[in-house]
């Protein structure tokens, strides 16, 4: 009974930040294209899991153009042993719903289905660089009906056909036990991935990769491609900075160049000339009829993530935008809250107070922790009965795999990691109709400086929110609403994962959240492993001063500093008073972040880090001499201006 | 269970002219002769034409005896000379050489990006079988029980910094191969070894080479027409006593091509070839052509000067070497191309008599070096035998010797001139002559327009590296690094490398310390070269690390 090891990749432009051109925007004239980086630590997992199974039947697939092959024939010279590619027209312009349905369809294809008699594992990427949803993973597990574990950095068998993973979550990790067959997406922070050797080149060289078109694998489905995708992207945006040019500082030397912008920093920095906006050439709304394409879906579903017996903040931020788009859709629009877990009643009082006209409360014994088979069972149970038409998570580590699920067994699209929801209308010109109301999900693409309005026509419209983008809207005491008890049908199969353990750790999502001042590190601040930065944040410390230590994306994925610290795209938008960055060149994402923060100090050696146009002061040398300076200086009583914190 | 060995007939280290050209040759001749044999070509540059720059100006003639088939405007070659001038400039000022020296004329040449042709070789060489595998670094040559090479090994990867084995680690790909070609091109690093190992260059002159830096710019409409040809000599090398010149060359697309190219024989240990090719664009001659226009690439390579007395032995019992690897390349031209494309067809003609009678002794690959002797190569190479030496005291004398050499058929008046190695001529702080390169351009600073910090250029060269192996450039005794290295010569390393991979850092406390940041490395292997004492060893990278050049 061999075990096949199956991993699913994508062929994606080489989204390096090392590339970002002189404006700031990647240069794609210089893109190679480039096996996805997650799913690259998907293939590795996969071989490493051979270590334990040496007979292991290995398998690559991918969907996607022809050109898609030379990621295939990558993986073939890593040590895959056959290759499969699902590539068709019709398959062009899918969305990830599309994508997850047409990959699991090819699987059943190939002969693996949740009834298969012999074992087989599929290891995915946690996400792509170019779509950044992190959807497809959870799509094709439910469409399998598998159990899954994403945002994986280890992976074990322990022998009697189990897999532990070690999964990330905010501020910590989880460890999972799941029987397989399983779906498995891995971060990339976990084992790096091996370089094709040349034995392995030239047997890929000698192996065919098999071309499967969408009548090959009999998938009927009309859900696929730019048709047939539930979501569409209706308009793209730049996204503009509004901050004042930077100030550098000015001097020869280490101690100079600190002198220098302490003085800027407590004199203030430049400010902000106003550039007269140019009035946009507003397209004529035709005169189409307007319809209403809702039937009997009605009112905002959202779910209220419980950690540590407490409502998570980015469940509560989430009530922001469910207050603004009930009273956009107006009437009687109602925020449905759905409360899931062990004796999480009494928890309904908090969301009354930040704005839940309802909560549905789902208590059971098992349901203590998070688990993403009965919690989404359960919320596709509850959607079903309250026909929402618009469903709303937050985009935690848990949210963004829940969603997706939830989306599968509803026909949904979802939306991920938005920065801005809002009302508005879909002008289908092909059909000659307005659609109103719609949900406008407003989410940065990677890469570029742009925001993309994407609509989903499917209801619920279903999006997740980035945490840390909305506020938490203001408590309301005594407010109150209808508390409501659902009786979920849960299976057995439910909880056929068990979590072996929940480690939770100091720092991490909630302190950055709380935090005055952060100090972030990016890839040229890692030759002491972010030492100087942490000892800066902790000089802060104890001075009193909320100050947290935090990551770029780049040093998270080389596993310098962990997920939850990290700042940017797919991580977090962080609001402190003031964000210190050091040695972090700047990529958009990374700006994205910390747009909202109050003033924004840099600290680089090279005086072209796009970090420099996006900052209120900046510092130019080597963080190696300007942090142990800056140390100094806190040490002797500058706190970037923030009041020691009243505890 | 991956690292299964790998066997073949004929292994071919290095995917440039020479390689390709033995590559296409060979499998040319063994169709001929009704032969089937395996051939092998693995190039460390993540797909052919990625390690490849060069000027470059090349003679069409020897593409067409390499692909008789082939019609000539089918090789993309860039453009036809249609102008050559030579300028000596000072500081300020130009004068027009209004005769071409000897041996410099560009008549009938192309301007062409070498990346490209080797790119149009390889697919031809693959069409005639050749099996090609780019992106994979050969690091140690395989011997037999006996001494004899039986082929070479990929590098090991999965291996951090200090080169401990990672869970991802893999042993490299060991190549077994009857024949090995060692076409590595200018210092080589397997044929450094296999040079050492077997003495190749016993009686010969010591290699010497030079660096050329080069970028490639778009220009504005009108600036340069394709062909045309500019040599600068003098001005800023011959400030310094050192040998070198500059060279710009206009393309199609409104593209230009300048580089300059320094001997690394030069004493003063703080110059610096990349910054000296930025204060020759600021030369108003040099400037007129960049106005407007904004840079598209930047790379850096060393070539073998030293000439016929440096070439080693070119055979020992199943390998060859061909090419840069072998110091083919004419003076004062500077030319290899050609010289790399012909010593690669002939050893390709050895090869297949080693093939067919199943020999591959010495006693059978002699007859390459015979061949190589019979050939223009010899002719090329032995006219200007003593060329290169008679510079090595400065332009002046360099003149006279190149006079004599002229009159009395390359010998001079003093028969076969010496020679030191590039590493021996660099002098201490205290004793080269000031002012030093530094001190005289203390205040030299890059517009980013027209001129760029190592920086900034080296982002135009595409150059990425793993971070996780252990870094490629190995200090090889680094106490007396720091005592005399740093402290007596100042550290050249941060000066003469054209890609700011070392760094003297000094600390809060004033420690000095190297810093090497192999991320940047264009694989030029000046550091092999120029370092004082030998004090730093090139070693191959993973393979697929290192510039990704385009059109270079």
């Amino acid at each position: 009974m061999a075990l096949t090891i199956i991993s699913l990749i994508k062929q994606v432009p080489l989204p390096s930040e090392m590339r970002m051109g002189e404006d700031g925007l990647m240069d794609r004239t210089k893109a190679k294209s480039i096996i996805n980086v997650d799913c690259q630590f998907g293939l590795e997992a996969g071989l490493q899991l051979k270590k334990k199974y040496p007979d292991a039947r290995m398998i690559a697939c991918s969907m996607g153009p022809f050109s898609f092959e030379t990621a295939l024939k990558t993986a073939l010279s890593m040590g895959y042993d056959e290759a499969y590619l699902l590539s068709d027209r019709k398959l062009g312009g899918s969305d990830t719903y599309a994508t997850g349905l047409a990959l699991a369809t090819l699987l059943k294809h190939l002969g693996f289905t949740k009834e298969s008699k012999e074992p087989f594992i599929i290891f995915t990427g946690r996400q792509t660089s170019d779509g950044d949803t992190a959807h497809v993973p959870s799509q094709v597990a439910e469409n399998m009906g598998l159990p899954q574990a994403t945002f994986v950095e280890r992976v074990e068998a322990d022998g009697k056909g189990n897999i532990i993973a070690r999964r990330i979550i905010e501020g910590g990790h989880q460890e999972l036990q799941l029987p397989m067959p399983c779906v498995v997406s891995l971060t990339p922070t976990g084992i790096p991935p091996r370089k094709p050797s040349l034995s392995g080149a030239i047997k890929a060289r000698n192996t065919n990769i098999t071309v499967l078109g969408v009548d090959d694998i009999n998938l009927t489905s009309p859900k696929i491609g730019l048709a047939g995708s539930p979501t569409i992207v209706a308009n793209v945006q730049n996204i503009t900075s509004d901050r004042p040019p930077v100030m550098m500082a000015e001097g020869q030397g280490d101690k100079e160049l600190v002198d220098s912008f302490i003085t800027q920093f407590e004199t203030g920095g430049n400010t902000l000339q106003k550039k007269e906006e140019k009035e946009r050439r507003v397209r004529e709304t035709p005169d189409f009829p307007v319809i209403d394409t809702r039937e009997e879906n009605r009112g905002i579903l959202t779910w209220a993530e419980v950690v540590n017996g407490k409502i998570s903040p980015s469940s509560l931020e989430l009530l922001t935008p469910s207050l603004n788009l009930a009273e956009q859709l107006g009437g009687e629009t109602k925020i449905t809250t759905v409360l899931i877990g062990k004796n999480v009643k009494p928890l309904a009082k908090t969301l009354f107070e930040h704005g839940s006209d309802e909560v549905v409360v789902v208590e059971d014994d098992r349901l203590e922790e998070y688990l993403v088979l009965p919690f989404s069972d359960i919320l596709a149970q509850v959607i079903r009965e309250r026909k929402p038409e618009i469903a709303l998570f937050a985009a935690t580590t848990a949210g963004r795999e829940l969603a997706p699920r939830i989306g599968v067994k509803t026909g949904s699209g979802v939306t991920a990691d938005c920065t801005g929801l809002e009302i508005g209308e879909y002008v289908n010109r092909r059909e000659k109709e307005i659609i109103r109301p719609i949900l406008h999900s407003r989410r940065p693409t990677y890469g570029e400086s742009k925001l993309a309005t994407i609509l989903g026509f499917i209801y619920p419209q279903i999006s997740t929110a980035r945490p840390g983008t909305f506020p938490v809207p203001k408590q309301q005491d005594g407010r109150t609403g209808t508390l409501s008890v659902f009786k979920p049908k849960l299976k057995e199969e439910d909880f056929i994962v068990k979590i072996r353990k929940t480690v939770r750790g100091e720092g991490g999502l909630q302190s950055l959240l709380d935090a005055d001042v952060i100090i972030s590190g990016g890839r040229g601040a890692t030759s002491d492993n972010l030492q100087l930065v942490k000892e800066l944040a902790a000089a802060l410390k104890e001075k009193g001063i909320k100050a947290e230590w935090a990551g770029s994306r780049v040093v998270v994925d080389e596993g310098v500093a962990e997920y939850a610290r990290q700042i940017g795209q797919t991580g977090r938008t962080v609001r402190p008073k003031v964000y210190v960055a050091v040695g972090i060149s700047g990529a958009i994402q990374h700006i994205y972040g910390i747009k909202e923060a109050g003033t924004i100090v840099a600290i680089d050696h090279n005086p072209k880090a796009s970090i420099f146009k996006h900052a209120d002061f900046g510092i130019l040398g080597e963080y190696e001499d300007v942090v142990p300076e800056l140390i100094d200086r806190v040490k002797g009583g500058f706190t970037f201006g923030v009041e020691p914190a009243k505890s | 269970m991956d690292n299964v060995t790998v066997k073949t007939d004929v292994l071919i280290i290095g995917g440039g002219p020479s390689g390709l050209s033995f590559a296409i040759r060979l499998a040319d001749l063994l169709k001929e002769k009704g032969l089937e044999r395996r051939i092998l070509l693995i190039d460390k540059g993540n797909s052919i034409g990625s390690h490849i720059i060069s000027g470059a100006l090349v003679r069409p003639g020897i593409f067409s005896e390499l692909l008789p088939d082939t019609p000539a405007e089918e090789i993309p070659f860039d453009s036809k000379v249609s102008s050559n001038k030579m300028y000596m400039l000072s500081e300020r000022g130009k004068l027009r050489i209004p005769i071409t020296p000897p041996y410099m004329g560009n008549k009938g040449h192309y301007t062409a990006s070498l990346g490209e042709l080797c790119r149009f070789l390889a697919n031809k060489a693959e069409e005639k079988g050749v099996e090609i595998y780019t992106g994979f670094a050969m690091s140690d040559i395989l011997y037999d029980e006996k001494g004899k090479v039986i082929g070479a090994k990929t590098i090991d990867t999965g291996v951090d910094q200090q080169g401990n084995q990672m869970e991802n680690f893999q042993e490299g790909t060991p190549v077994e191969a009857k024949l090995t070609i060692f076409a590595e091109g200018s210092r080589g690093s397997l044929t450094k070894k296999l040079i050492q190992k077997f003495n190749l260059d016993e009686g010969r002159n010591q290699q010497i080479y030079s660096l050329g830096c080069k970028e490639l710019w778009s220009v504005p409409e009108g600036t340069i027409a394709p062909g045309e040809v500019y040599n600068t000599m003098g001005f800023p090398a011959s400030d310094f006593g050192a040998f070198g010149g500059g060279f710009i060359y206009g393309l199609k697309d409104n593209k230009i091509a300048l580089g300059l190219v320094i001997g690394l024989d030069y004493a003063d240990p703080t110059f610096d070839t990349h910054n000296a090719f930025q204060v020759w664009k600021k030369h108003p001659f040099v400037a007129q052509f960049l106005k407007g226009g904004t840079i598209v690439e930047y790379g850096a390579k060393t070539l073998p000067e030293g000439g016929y007395y440096a070439v080693p032995k070119l055979f020992t019992d199943n390998a060859l070497i061909v090419g840069d690897s072998a110091g083919l390349l004419a003076m004062p031209a500077l030319k290899g191309i050609h010289l790399a494309v012909q010593s690669g067809m002939l050893a390709a003609q050895t090869a297949l008599v080693a093939l067919e009678q199943n020999d591959f002794s010495e006693k059978t690959l002699q007859t390459y070096e015979q061949l190589v002797k019979k050939s223009t190569i010899h002719s090329e190479l032995y006219r200007n035998r003593n060329f290169r030496q008679g510079f090595v005291k400065g332009m002046i004398p360099g003149m006279f010797h190149f006079g004599t050499q002229l009159i009395t058929g390359g010998a001079g008046f003093c028969g076969r001139l010496k020679n030191h190695s590039d590493s021996e001529a660099t002098k201490t702080l205290a004793d080269a002559k000031k002012p030093l390169f530094i001190e005289k351009y203390k205040d030299l600073e890059f517009d980013k327009e027209l001129t760029f910090d190592k920086v900034t250029d080296v982002y135009y060269s595409g150059v990425a590296h793993d971070d996780h192996q252990v870094p490629h450039l190995q200090v090889n005794d680094p106490e007396t690094f720091n005592t005399v290295n740093i402290k007596e010569y100042g550290a050249p390393c941060q000066y003469y490398c054209s890609a700011e991979v070392y760094e003297v850092h000094t600390d809060r406390e004033g420690k000095q310390e190297l810093r090497i940041h192999f991320e940047n490395c264009l694989h030029c292997k000046t550091c092999d070269i120029k370092e004082p004492a030998g004090g730093i060893t090139w070693n191959v990278p993973y393979g697929g690390n290192g510039p990704d050049y385009k059109y270079m």
